[in-house]
């Protein structure tokens, strides 16, 4: 039985029904709020909070970010909410924006993602808010900065997500047997290729949270802790193996092929801006995309610089919307693009020179070759 | 252990033709967990677009977003406790939370069939149970 039904204290259950859709908006509007405020408090250590509660103005939220502010934990904030004078003899509009607070507020101080927040406030005005609630935080996604790694700790498991990534479903199985706060933790200290890997699997707004939590974690998280963390998550991995739950694939099938990225970047900043141009700018944004994940940043940089800006976003798009792929689909993208780069010098009679030598190379790359020994 | 309480036991209580509502709910769990399986708990967005109950449509989409164990569960109970239910609404509201919760954890079949069938009562659960497995197998 769901913990949160039998624990439920009924004659205190905060209802939407009788509440005016004005109020309710206002509860939601409230709601998006305490929710930049948790994302600020994450991306802050907690320093930002007192900023926040000073500028509040409604009472019951700021009533809850002043005890944030003297350090109360989850226990202590409902406890509060419960039992303050703040929170007595009140309408069925306040009482649910009051239940809503507690909850958002609980949500945050136990570290929460921002978007949980969001979804566990606006839970308490009903189902139709739950679309609006989405819009929000697609929005969000959409404005939200990628950070830079800094603790990375030293171990198999990015080799093991490689592997498990061959096929997709194994990948997805064991995060969720391992589930979300373990493999968090665990990818926490991976490099972001192994972070991108899992993430694919959650569509815009839980990629993002998948992401940001990993990112929280590894600055939350000793080393210790972290390799605790992938071990545990290697345990599951090795018991799904058991179970036959689970084939792993040869581990360097992600590998990227160093020669062939060498190749393919040399060719891309020997070509003429023109044909470059056109080419990007005529061909398929997704192929392109994939060719991009056997470019070095240099030829990524030359490219976009020769791109108008709505090409550079249709662009970059798409790079952002690819999944990591295997070797042998970045070789295939990459030969791809070098015929199309020769079809279009054929078809203006170019001379012979070394950027289509290049793509020559490119375009007969044997791709079902080994990777050099390293 | 199970916080059994009175108000609880009254919500829950219904007749025995709308219990018998369980096993084609059940069944359907039984399909979307195979379908999560086969083809990604992405898929399940599609699911979510054709489904009518409103609290099985907003739970497959937090299952597809990702969000799973004690955060999943409040929030679907939020939405179940804020509905006010009674009766045969309420156990299918609750076994429909307790599906969502075991689809997004990555249950086995056997193990979710196991979670659910108990809302069907000690006496008819492993009728139900039997039948569920021989078609789940």
């Amino acid at each position: 039985m769901i913990r949160a039904i039998t624990e439920a204290v009924w004659d205190e259950i905060a209802r939407p029904a009788g509440v005016s859709r004005q109020k309710k908006d206002a509860i939601f509007e409230l709601a998006c709020r305490v929710s930049a405020i948790a994302e600020r408090s994450r991306a802050s250590g907690g320093v930002s909070v007192a900023k926040d509660a000073a500028d509040e103005r409604r009472k019951l939220l700021r009533f809850g970010l002043e005890l944030l502010v003297e350090g109360a934990d989850a226990t202590q904030i409902d406890f509060a909410f419960r039992h303050s004078p703040i929170t007595l003899e009140l309408d069925a509009g306040t009482k649910l924006e009051l239940a809503a607070v507690r909850a958002g507020l609980i949500a945050m101080v136990e570290g929460k993602h921002p978007a949980f927040v969001l979804r566990r406030m606006t839970a308490f005005l009903g189902p139709e808010y739950f679309e609006k609630a989405n819009d929000w935080l697609l929005e969000r996604t959409k404005k939200r900065k990628r950070r830079s790694q800094s603790l990375l700790v030293p171990g198999d498991l990015p080799d093991l997500v490689r592997s498990l990534a061959l096929d997709p479903r194994s990948l997805e199985r064991t995060i969720r047997s391992a589930g979300r706060a373990l493999s968090v933790a665990a990818l926490a200290g991976c490099a972001q290729e192994s972070v991108d890997l899992v993430a694919g699997f959650y569509g815009p707004i839980g990629a993002a949270a998948f992401e940001d939590d990993a990112d929280f974690q590894r600055g939350k998280l000793s080393g210790d802790e972290i390799g605790q963390a992938q071990n545990a998550f290697a345990e599951v991995v090795k018991n799904l193996e058991a179970e036959g739950e689970l084939e792993l694939g040869p581990e360097d099938e992600f590998a990227s092929d160093p020669a062939f990225i060498h190749e393919l970047t040399r060719a891309v900043m020997a070509l003429d801006e023109r044909t470059l141009r056109t080419v990007f700018k005529e061909g398929d944004s997704r192929i392109l995309a994939l060719a991009m994940q056997g470019l070095e940043p240099r030829a990524h940089e030359r490219i976009l610089g020769l791109l108008g800006n709505r090409i550079s976003h249709r662009l970059l798009d798409a790079v952002d919307d690819a999944a990591i792929l295997p070797r042998r689909d970045v070789l295939l993208a990459g030969k791809t693009l070098a015929e199309a780069v020769l079809a279009n010098a054929a078809l203006r009679k170019s001379e012979p020179n070394e950027a289509l030598t290049s793509f020559e190379r490119v375009r007969d790359w044997a791709v079902s070759a080994p990777l050099p020994a390293p | 252990m199970i916080n059994w309480n009175a108000e609880l036991a009254k919500r829950l209580s219904c007749g025995e033709d709308e219990r018998r509502g369980l096993g084609p709910l059940i069944r359907r769990f039984i399909d979307l967990a195979r379908k999560a399986r086969k083809e990604g708990f992405l898929s399940l967005e599609a699911e979510a677009a054709q489904t009518e109950d409103p609290l099985l449509k907003v739970g497959l989409r937090l299952v597809a977003e990702g969000v799973s164990g004690d955060d999943l569960e409040d929030i679907l109970a939020t939405y179940l406790l804020a509905n006010d239910e009674k009766g045969w609404p309420f156990l299918r509201s609750c076994v429909t939370v307790e599906g969502l919760v075991s689809l997004a954890a990555g249950d086995e079949n056997p193990i979710l069939i196991r979670k659910l069938v108990a809302y069907y009562g000690a006496d008819r659960a492993l009728s139900l149970l039997q039948e569920l497995e021989g078609q789940a197998s």
